[in-house]
């Protein structure tokens, strides 16, 4: 092992391309396909990233799980230069994605613009280093570059998060970009234009529609991917048993990863407090005011695991997972807590022996 | 029979209602130039061969086979523009070449239907045999999705026919090239077969596997080929399968196979060359017809089922044709298809994507979604980037949609759904060319349809129609004045039947006279169900007669014996008015029930008062009318001796009677019923509340004076009666003419006594019945009485309003509730 990648070991979290360097080699050495001008690999190498596979004897873990075809369409739409725009419930995998498919084909998933509201028009184009500015007057040295600047003169990829928080004229500063596929800086009498390769995945939350919607002059120049929630209890599990296992190994978290059961029943009050309904379909549930995504049942799942490596025995116990359920799902209105009584009281009372451990526990928080 | 004389048959296998199968097919006739064109179908229909290819006949059509009695049982084959069968019918033609179908006749394939239905129902015959009428049938999913010769459709009622149905379609399982699926469960086996083929290719479902490796494909002799050994390998590893788990369909295939070769043996005998006889069937079948070996013979033939049958063209629609097939062959979106075959013969397969995504921006826009040039674009870039992924030569369907999805869309499925389904699917219907043969009925309807100028609602869009079944006078001739009223018969008339054609819509008008609203819309089952009319009569006009006088035979009560006289009306059959007249007299004769009596007597007075503008001669039920009337009014007073829940169907009797009694005041024995009124009002072991609905009804007639009214008032509401008898009554008093009751102040002086007088308990009694008086008036209303009440109680009108119109309090809620809960112990 490099020392590199040593200290890589080090930080908190690595990103996709240092994650999964192994796969990414193996893929580009198994590659026949043709790539396209500024991608690392072809689309079919990124397909079988993303979704699973293998090549050239190595296995390559499934980054998404669920619906293939919606990977395959968001691909489909990066080999035509178009920008991505990823639309879903939060926790859905949005970011997942875009992370995995950026570091796939750029291999570099760093140039990321974070949408907030205070995100403002120099950090989606480029903004100056004042003191040299003050000093020199315009130069390109004073120049400091945003990362979709940066994207487009290495021809790689930008990432910009949570697009619709951020104030429609910072948004709408794309449009030029992603029509003319250039910037100009005016001071400098020049202009940036983008590389073969360019192209922009955006992220966006449905909970945050109609807080700062975006321009149809906008939605126009991007190709618009739902992510829906996972199709399946089945589909669920297999996700957050994936990811729990692997943000395990990652913390080095000193606790058993949970077992099938526990999964399952947190997959499973979980499909039923976001649908309103239980999972067979007979007994109306209320939902809970906060989103209740499969990120929060893996946040929960780990949550739940520190607890008992910190303060139990390593072994997860009913009452770890009854406080982590507690905190995901009673965020701070008063009305969860009913919500969540009635359904502790109405549903899991009924689901008999397996689940009395997990009912008392949370009965007793709760109460 | 030699068997050597059978090689060198051109077999072309194909998938029905595949385009890239029609247009290899047209190719492969060009390069053989056959003499003859043998195609699976119904042997017995080759005489329908001549209309098929006839230049005015429009696919979508069908082939319709039915037996001649009750139940019936129909069977259809469905031909598009680009069905590969179809095709070669239209080559045969244009080069003189000699057609025919070759598969079992549909008299055999409808007896061994009716045989295995049998077979599977023991002891069940008698449900299944359900007249015409009352259990229209629909075409269910015949069998395997590909099946298309025959789907067949039995007469069993709705439910758990599937399987039953299945087998007959014939081919059952991956008896066509086609991903024939069925949906039930025996064969789920080789629906996994599609399935992980479809999984192997890397495709997301099998259609989209089979179009990108079948239809997209022009390269010569690229389709036959391949999909010959497709369907080898296929058959190689279902038919064990198939003989184990289903004997019948397996041995089904082997009779149709044998019987297909004996045909082609016999065109062989006819002097054609083996070598330019060219076969077209489903590709399944292609292996086993290259040889005449074990063609039926003479003796087999004659062991067969026969049932007696008919058959008919019919128009056929891409919507019926696109549901039917569920998993279908090819054709989940025959509009699709059909922009396919179209770019195929214009020779620019590759400009497909451009044709379907524009058209889908077209109907965006047509239906105020605006959509730029620029996105349609992108979205065929897409969509070929998509097909890429997968090595394909061009986008799939599939690819074309998840584009449309995500451009055109912007993500939104439901954005681009419609636009997508007109896209798909379509509403285009076929058109048969004129006097093509068909049933009396079907020819009888559509003489009518044009006569009455109905014909351009003849569409598979669902259009509105508004009828004034008033003479026009502004025109000149009989026919046109009552252009809407002869309409009016002639759906009504079509809804008896059970033809769905027309479907009527609640008019806003109460008992709607003179104008009625329906709603038309064409299905391919409004034409098999005219189909089956053929049983009843040769015109709409008999069929419909036929059919009304079976309900009447079987009718066993006043109302509905009532309601068919309404019906004879409506549909202008004075024939049979007579008739139902007579049941009802029949039926009424003993009975003593007035609240059926009323109801008769109600929808009598209605086609009495409306009749003429039916134009039709009702004063025959003058009598009837009259007759029944008397009885009801005799029977009142016994009748009205009923609890509160009988009250309330007692209420409306009473309501409708009297409204009789003014309609027809002329004919009808007035002062008989107001006579009984009287008794009912005065009688005090009545229900309470019909008795003050009776005093109310003498009010209004003003055969009650005033005084005579505070009389009876004071004596109902005097001190000492129970709440529930006083409070009953007043609530049967409230329920007509309330400005007449608010009027009277002395009326209310009495109320208030009578309540003040009240105890506790009694009190709480009373109010339970007073809300409920209370709760039909309107605002209005409460607030005058709110304004008696005042004056009453010294406190103004205003003052008493706000108190008794305002929010109640906690604990008056609370009271309320109690109320509700009251416990009436020995009521």
């Amino acid at each position: 092992m490099t020392t590199k990648q040593e200290t890589v070991q080090d930080t908190l979290r690595q990103p996709s391309e240092l994650l999964y360097h192994q796969e990414l080699e193996a893929l580009k050495a198994a590659d026949t396909g043709k790539v396209p001008a500024g991608w690392q690999m072809s689309p079919k190498a990124v397909l079988t990233f993303i979704t699973g596979g293998e090549a050239g004897g190595v296995a390559i873990t499934p980054k998404y799980i669920g619906n293939k075809r919606l990977v395959e369409m968001a691909i489909a739409t990066l080999v035509t230069d178009r920008a991505l725009l990823l639309i879903g419930e939060p926790g859905t995998a949005k970011s997942w994605l875009s992370e995995n498919l950026t570091a796939a084909i750029y291999g570099n998933s760093g140039l990321v613009v974070q949408g907030t509201a205070g995100t403002t028009e120099e950090q989606v184009r480029y903004s100056w280093n004042y003191a040299m500015l003050l000093a020199n007057g315009p130069s390109p040295e004073a120049l400091v570059k945003s990362p979709i600047m940066r994207a487009m003169e290495a021809g790689g990829i930008a990432r910009f998060e949570e697009i619709s928080r951020c104030a429609s004229e910072v948004q709408d500063a794309l449009i030029s970009i992603l029509s003319e596929k250039t910037i100009a800086v005016a001071e400098l009498g020049q202009d940036v234009s983008a590389r073969k390769g360019f192209s922009i995945i955006a992220t966006a939350n449905t909970r945050d529609r109609g807080v700062n919607d975006m321009s149809a002059a906008l939605k126009r120049r991007f190709n618009i991917i739902v992510l829906p929630s996972p199709a399946d209890v089945e589909t669920e599990i297999e996700i957050v048993r994936k990811r729990v296992g692997e943000i395990a190994a990652q913390y080095d978290l000193q606790a058993a990863v949970p077992g099938d059961e526990a999964l399952r029943k947190v997959v499973t009050i979980f499909r039923e407090l976001r649908s309103g309904v239980s999972l067979d379909k007979k007994e109306k549930i209320k939902s809970p005011g906060g989103a209740i995504s499969t990120a929060e049942a893996i946040s929960l799942l780990t949550g739940s695991m520190a607890l008992a490596a910190s303060f139990g025995d390593g072994e997860l116990r009913d009452a770890d997972l009854a406080a982590g359920l507690q905190g995901a799902i009673v965020k701070d209105d008063d009305k969860d807590r009913l919500v969540w009584q009635e359904y502790i009281a109405n549903v899991m009372k009924k689901r008999g022996e397996t689940w009395r451990g997990l009912y008392n526990a949370c009965q007793e928080l709760n109460s | 029979m030699s068997t050597a004389s059978a090689a060198g048959i051109q077999v072309f296998g194909i998938r029905h209602l595949s385009p890239g199968g029609a247009w290899h097919l047209l190719r492969e006739l060009e390069r053989v130039q056959p003499t003859a064109v043998l195609v699976e179908g119904p042997s017995d229909a080759t005489g329908e061969i001549r209309h098929l290819v006839r230049k005015d006949t429009k696919p979508p059509v069908a082939i319709l086979a039915y037996t001649e009695q009750v139940p019936v049982r129909t069977v259809l084959w469905p031909f598009a523009s680009y069905s590969p069968e179809f095709a070669a019918l239209q080559w045969a033609h244009r080069h003189g070449a000699e057609a025919s179908f070759i598969d079992l006749p549909s008299s055999v394939t409808l007896a061994l239907q009716a045989r295995e239905m049998e077979a599977k129902r023991p002891g069940k015959a008698e449900t299944e045999v359900t007249p015409p009428m009352a259990e229209p049938e629909r075409p269910a999913s015949g069998g395997a999705g590909g099946s298309h010769p025959p789907r067949s459709e039995g007469s069993v009622p709705a439910g758990g026919s599937q399987a039953v149905i299945e087998a007959p379609g014939g081919e059952a399982v991956g008896a066509d090239p086609a991903p024939a699926v069925p949906d039930d469960a025996p064969e789920a086996n080789e629906g996994h077969l599609y399935d992980r083929i479809a999984e192997l290719a890397g495709e997301p479902d099998y259609d989209t596997y089979w179009e990108r490796h079948y239809e997209h494909n022009l390269s010569p002799d690229a389709y036959r080929l391949t999909l010959s050994e497709h369907s080898r390998s296929l058959r190689e590893l279902t038919v064990e399968g198939e003989r184990m788990r289903s004997v019948q369909a397996f041995a089904h295939n082997a009779v149709r196979e044998s019987y297909m070769k004996r045909n082609i043996q016999a065109a062989i005998d006819a002097g054609h060359e083996p070598g330019r006889i060219v076969v077209v069937c489903g590709a399944y079948h292609a292996e086993a017809l290259e040889t005449t070996d074990g063609a039926m013979t003479d003796k087999e033939l004659a062991a067969l089922p026969q049932a007696v049958v008919r058959q008919t063209l019919m128009p056929y629609s891409y919507y019926r044709l696109s549901s039917l097939s569920g998993y279908g062959a090819g054709n989940h979106a025959p509009g699709y298809y059909e922009l396919m075959w179209n770019s195929m013969r214009a020779g620019a397969l590759e400009e497909l994507p451009y044709v379907y995504l524009t058209g889908v921006a077209a109907q965006l826009r047509a239906s105020g979604t605006f959509r730029s040039t620029a996105e349609v674009i992108e979205a065929v870039r897409m969509a070929r980037s998509l097909a890429a992924l997968h090595d394909g030569s061009q986008p799939a369907h599939a690819d074309l949609r998840d584009a449309a999805k995500t451009l055109l869309g912007r993500g939104e499925l439901s954005v681009v759904a419609e636009a997508l389904a007109q896209q798909d699917i379509g509403t285009g219907i076929g058109r048969l060319a004129k006097g093509v043969s068909q049933t009396p009925v079907q020819d009888d309807l559509n003489r009518q349809l044009k006569q009455l100028k109905l014909e351009k609602y003849r569409t598979a869009v669902a259009q509105e129609l508004t009828l004034d079944l008033r003479e026009n006078r502004r025109v000149v001739s009989e026919a046109a004045a009552y252009l809407d009223l002869n309409r009016s018969f002639l759906l009504h008339r079509l809804s008896l039947i059970g033809i769905s054609l027309a479907k009527p819509r609640r008019s806003a008008q109460q008992d709607a006279s003179w104008a009625e609203q329906w709603v038309l819309q064409w299905t391919p089952e409004a034409e098999i169900e005219t189909v089956e009319a053929s049983l009843m009569g040769e015109t709409v006009e008999v069929a419909a007669a036929r059919t009304l006088s079976q309900q009447l035979a079987a009718c066993d009560s006043i109302a509905e014996a009532s309601a068919l006289i309404r019906i004879a009306c409506l549909c202008g059959l004075a024939s049979q008015l007579q008739a139902s007249q007579t049941t009802l007299d029949h039926l009424a004769a003993d009975s003593r029930d007035v609240v059926q009596l009323a109801a008769a007597v109600s929808e009598l007075s209605r086609v009495l008062a409306y009749g003429d503008v039916r134009r039709l001669d009702t004063t025959p039920l003058l009598p009837l009318l009259d007759k029944l009337f008397t009885r009801a009014s005799l029977y009142l007073v016994e009748a009205s001796g009923c609890n509160d829940e009988a009250a309330t169907a007692m209420t409306e009797a009473i309501s409708s009677l009297h409204a009789a009694a003014q309609e027809h005041a002329e004919e009808l024995d007035e002062a008989l019923w107001l006579e009984r009124l009287g008794e009912l009002s005065s009688r005090d072991d009545r229900n309470p509340r019909l008795s003050g609905l009776a005093c109310a009804i003498l009010m209004e007639r003003g055969v009650l004076s005033a005084a005579a009214c505070e009389q009876e008032v004071s004596r109902r509401l005097s001190p000492g009666i129970p709440a529930d008898l006083g409070a009953g009554w007043f609530e049967g008093l409230a329920q007509r003419n309330r400005y007449a009751l608010v009027s009277r102040t002395a009326l209310w002086e009495q109320l208030n006594a009578y309540l003040a007088a009240l105890e506790q308990e009694q009190f709480a009694r009373a109010l339970v019945f007073l809300r409920r008086a209370f709760s039909v008036f309107s605002p209005r209303e409460k607030a005058m009485v709110a304004e008696v009440l005042g004056e009453l109680w010294g406190i103004g009108g205003e003052q008493a309003s706000e108190l008794l119109s305002g929010e109640m309090s906690e604990q008056e809620q609370q009271q309320i509730e109690e109320l509700n809960e009251f416990d009436f112990e020995d009521f």
